[in-house]
């Protein structure tokens, strides 16, 4: 498995997005004050330095941090796994955003780094599985300017980011989806099937963006021009005028079949088709500030009807990792509109930032760095045993969320 | 402002508040007077409402002429009061037709939480039992999501009455207020007979709602589950029909084994007093307040189906038509367990009256106020049926005496199974302005 190859496309995007931001994140043009960052012997070159090593540890995997304060600037974090096999993945976090993120850190893996400009302000290092997972971490100095103007300039400036986050996300995408296609390919059962792991978040994480995945031209009821239908069909809604194509095809064949036929390869490289038209596609997309509060509480509606029950990915049964996705995507869309709805309804804003932390730390305890798509296969016993308590935390996020699509059209 | 106070202003208004959505505020009540059979005998139905009820409603008229039951005709615009300052309704209250009780776990963190949905959910328990929606059904704005889900708008309030009760868990370390916590308050023991399962026991908040029109008693639980969304989450529920046991007043019905049981229920005042109201014995907060001890019930029906009358009667001590007891001719003679003809006793000693009674429970009583359930059919192709048994008590430890009596030798146990068990400390009803259980945060 080569080191995350596939989020470079997606890293660019959050990293400029997040210069643009939203509390303490400064702007590019802001910078650091020269004498700050003299003053830090992390930094070089204007840019501080910050070292991220995980490491196995007796009780509970470690992810330690050289610097745990860093001056207000550009910053260069890198991750270096040295034989932690709990911690597969690292978030830079500022008011639940994804600042900045790396996944798939494997010990022996080359280092890997990202960059991003920070203003003053308390920031999260986040190591899913580590022990603890959450360092603080500081900027000192400046912090970036406070979001101004009102809630409703504040909204429509979070959905310009957003549409940034949903191109970021379709990038990654395609980069995963060739590596899947290749996988195929080359005749890797196991290493297809990790890879399909991979590549399911991206789309789980902008699902709730379909109704714009339409191909110019096609009328919205013609699945053969319909992005949605092409990508993510299940097999229980087919249209025999279309037949089936895009993921779950390709995960009947991996696992049901289990074998990688002529047909397999046909699937793979049309799926790298459609999806690269999809990456054409979202660079045209607009979203008005409800779009994002319905795509948030849409996306967890995703999980309630098809996750929760297994139907998902009947195949993989990888269903937690979509599940997982859907509310980190749910949680961007919400992150996007955090300033805007501060102003509007700062209470509700609260609580669903604590769902949400709810929600991330229960399925937190799902996860396992050796599963396909780093969580517990979601099987008939574990859906027997724990679906109820996962459908009832998601639903009281979902219940707040749902409330927010009219206090943003309202705004 | 704390994160807690937060949850309590936090852009979900209260109950109250919310009733000031565009619903018009008659809506609730009144929309189908002229169904109520009452009204109907007593001439005070619409002319027009006669006409309609000749055809279709004549067969229904005849059933219910016999004029047995003067209480059986149905006042969808009777409501109860629930800040009275006393006992909570749905206790002493006469049953309703249709109850749906369901239990929750506490997932809030802290006391506030809780204190916070005790006090929306008092708000809107008052106003549902006023058969008032919680919200606006119909919010002025499109883009907004009804407070109020609308199934029971215009239905009236139909007698709902909603009990609250809090489970052993509620004084556990979490919320610090062990303290508080009823003296008597404590999971129950295993019992003889216990088959219960995880899936309809325990729970440490329970909501009972009684309703003559069972869509009132379904909205109300519905309603205050949402409400309860990220605070609560649901454990367990039975949804009830046929009441299976009288109050004052009312005669006494038949549960799905076809027999009158509760004949020599609580009814009098008096016996409130010494058998379910909680006096000066407890923590303060309790006074006027009582015990729920709620059970799951299956009926093997097959089986029972199959047995012969004798056995049937044997089995409860009484005649199946009448509901007499096997000593007596009527349903309300007292019962003779000591009565023999030919050497055996005319009540079985192991009959379920005679395992029951308080004469031979030292006095015990309890208010039993059941329910008939249906869950379908179970995995085994066979009827899934039973009771609902509610009951309230001064001193759970009644129940725990009878149970483990009638669990060691009743011979109903051979057609039933206890699969659900609760109990919960119910607290006295608040006066206005204040909410169920204010006393645990003073």
């Amino acid at each position: 498995m080569s080191p995350s190859l596939h989020r470079i496309g997606r890293l660019a995007a959050v990293a400029l997005s997040a210069a643009a931001l939203s509390a303490g994140v400064a702007g590019c043009s802001g910078g650091s004050s020269t004498d700050e960052v003299k003053s830090s012997g992390a930094t070089a070159g204007g840019v501080s330095r910050v070292a991220i090593t995980l490491a196995a540890g007796g009780s509970g995997d470690t992810c330690s941090v050289d610097h745990d304060s860093v001056p207000a600037g550009p910053v260069t974090f890198t991750i270096t796994n040295r034989s932690s096999t709990a911690i597969t993945e690292v978030e830079l976090l500022s008011q639940q955003k994804i600042i900045g993120e790396k996944e798939n850190l494997a010990p022996g893996l080359k280092p890997v780094s990202f960059t991003v400009t920070l203003g003053g302000g308390q920031y999260q290092i986040y190591c899913p599985g580590g022990s603890p997972e959450t360092v603080r971490f500081t900027v000192t100095g400046k912090a970036a300017a406070s979001p101004t103007g009102g809630a409703q300039q504040l909204l429509v400036d979070g959905t310009k980011e957003y549409s940034t986050y949903v191109a970021g996300q379709v990038s990654g995408m395609v980069t995963a989806v060739e590596k899947l296609q290749r996988d195929v390919d080359a005749g890797d059962l196991e290493a297809a099937k990790r890879q399909y792991g991979v590549a399911r978040p991206f789309y789980e994480h902008i699902e709730s963006d379909v109704e714009g995945f339409v191909l110019p031209g096609h009328n919205a009821t013609d699945n053969s021009g319909n992005l949605d239908y092409l990508i993510d069909m299940r097999a229980s809604n087919l249209d025999p005028a279309v037949g089936w194509h895009g993921f779950h095809a390709v995960e009947r064949d991996l696992w049901q079949r289990g074998k990688i036929t002529a047909s397999t390869r046909k699937l793979a490289a049309e799926l790298t088709t459609n999806v690269k038209k999809l990456a054409e596609l979202s660079k045209t997309l607009t979203f008005k500030p409800e779009d994002l509060a319905n795509g948030a509480a849409g996306l967890l509606e995703e999980v309630q009807a098809n996750k929760i029950k297994g139907e998902e990915e009947s195949f993989s049964h990888i269903d937690l990792v979509d599940f997982a996705a859907n509310v980190e995507g749910a949680q961007q869309s919400f992150a996007y509109l955090r300033p805007g709805l501060q102003k509007i309804d700062p209470a509700l804003t609260a609580q669903i930032g604590k769902r949400f932390d709810s929600t991330r730390s229960m399925l937190d305890e799902y996860r396992d760095p050796e599963a396909i798509g780093g969580y517990r296969a979601y099987t008939a016993a574990l859906r027997s045993a724990d679906a109820n308590k996962l459908s009832q935390n998601v639903q009281a996020l979902q219940d707040s969320l749902a409330r927010l699509a009219e206090k943003v059209a309202t705004a | 402002m704390t994160e807690q106070q937060g949850a309590g202003t936090d852009g979900i208004p209260a109950a109250e508040n919310q009733a000031t959505g565009p619903v018009d505020p008659s809506a609730g009540a009144g929309k189908r007077r002229g169904l109520s059979r009452r009204g109907f005998f007593a001439g005070a139905g619409a002319g027009a409402v006669i006409g309609a009820l000749a055809g279709g409603g004549g067969t229904a008229v005849a059933l219910q002429s016999d004029g047995e039951d003067q209480t059986a005709g149905v006042d969808f615009d009777r409501s109860y009061p629930f800040y009275t300052g006393t006992h909570q309704a749905g206790i002493q209250t006469e049953p309703q037709r249709y109850c749906v009780f369901m239990t929750f776990d506490l997932v809030a963190d802290t006391a506030t939480d809780l204190q916070v949905l005790l006090a929306r959910w008092s708000a809107g328990i008052a106003q549902l039992m006023k058969g008032q929606p919680v919200g606006a059904v119909a919010p002025s704005r499109s883009g907004a999501v009804p407070p109020d889900t609308g199934e029971a708008y215009n239905l009236g309030p139909s007698s709902l009455t909603i009990t609250l009760g809090l489970g052993p868990g509620v004084f556990d370390h979490r919320f610090g207020l062990s303290a508080k916590k009823p003296r008597l308050l404590e999971p129950l023991p295993t019992l003889p007979s216990d088959q219960l399962q995880k899936a309809y026991t325990g729970g440490e908040l329970s909501l009972q709602a009684c309703a003559d029109d069972p869509q009132v008693a379904y909205h109300a639980i519905r309603n205050l589950a949402r409400m309860g969304r990220g605070v609560v989450n649901t454990r367990w529920t039975v949804m009830g029909f046929g009441r299976a046991s009288a109050g004052k007043g009312q005669t006494t019905p038949r549960n799905l084994m076809g027999f009158k049981d509760g004949t020599r229920n609580v009814k009098e005042a008096a016996d409130f007093d010494d058998h379910v109201w909680v006096g000066d014995g407890d923590v303060a907060w309790m006074r006027g307040g009582s015990y729920q001890v709620a059970r799951k019930i299956q009926m093997n029906i097959e089986i029972w189906d199959s047995a012969d009358l004798s056995t049937q009667q044997q089995t409860f001590g009484r005649t199946k038509d009448a509901g007499a007891p096997l000593s007596g001719t009527t349903e309300f003679d007292t019962p003779n367990f000591t009565a023999k003809s030919g050497g055996d006793y005319d009540i079985p000693l192991k009959s379920h009256i005679a395992l029951a009674a308080h004469e031979n429970n030292g006095g015990v009583k309890i208010l039993r106020r059941s329910y008939n359930y249906t869950d379908g059919i179970s995995r085994f192709g066979q009827l899934d049926a039973g009771l609902l048994f509610i009951a309230y008590m001064k001193d759970p430890d009644y129940f725990v005496r009878l149970q483990r009596k009638l669990g060691g030798s009743d011979l109903l146990n051979e057609y039933i199974g206890h699969i659900g068990s609760g109990v919960f400390a119910v607290p006295p009803a608040p006066k206005v302005g204040h909410y169920l259980a204010e006393a645990l945060f003073s």
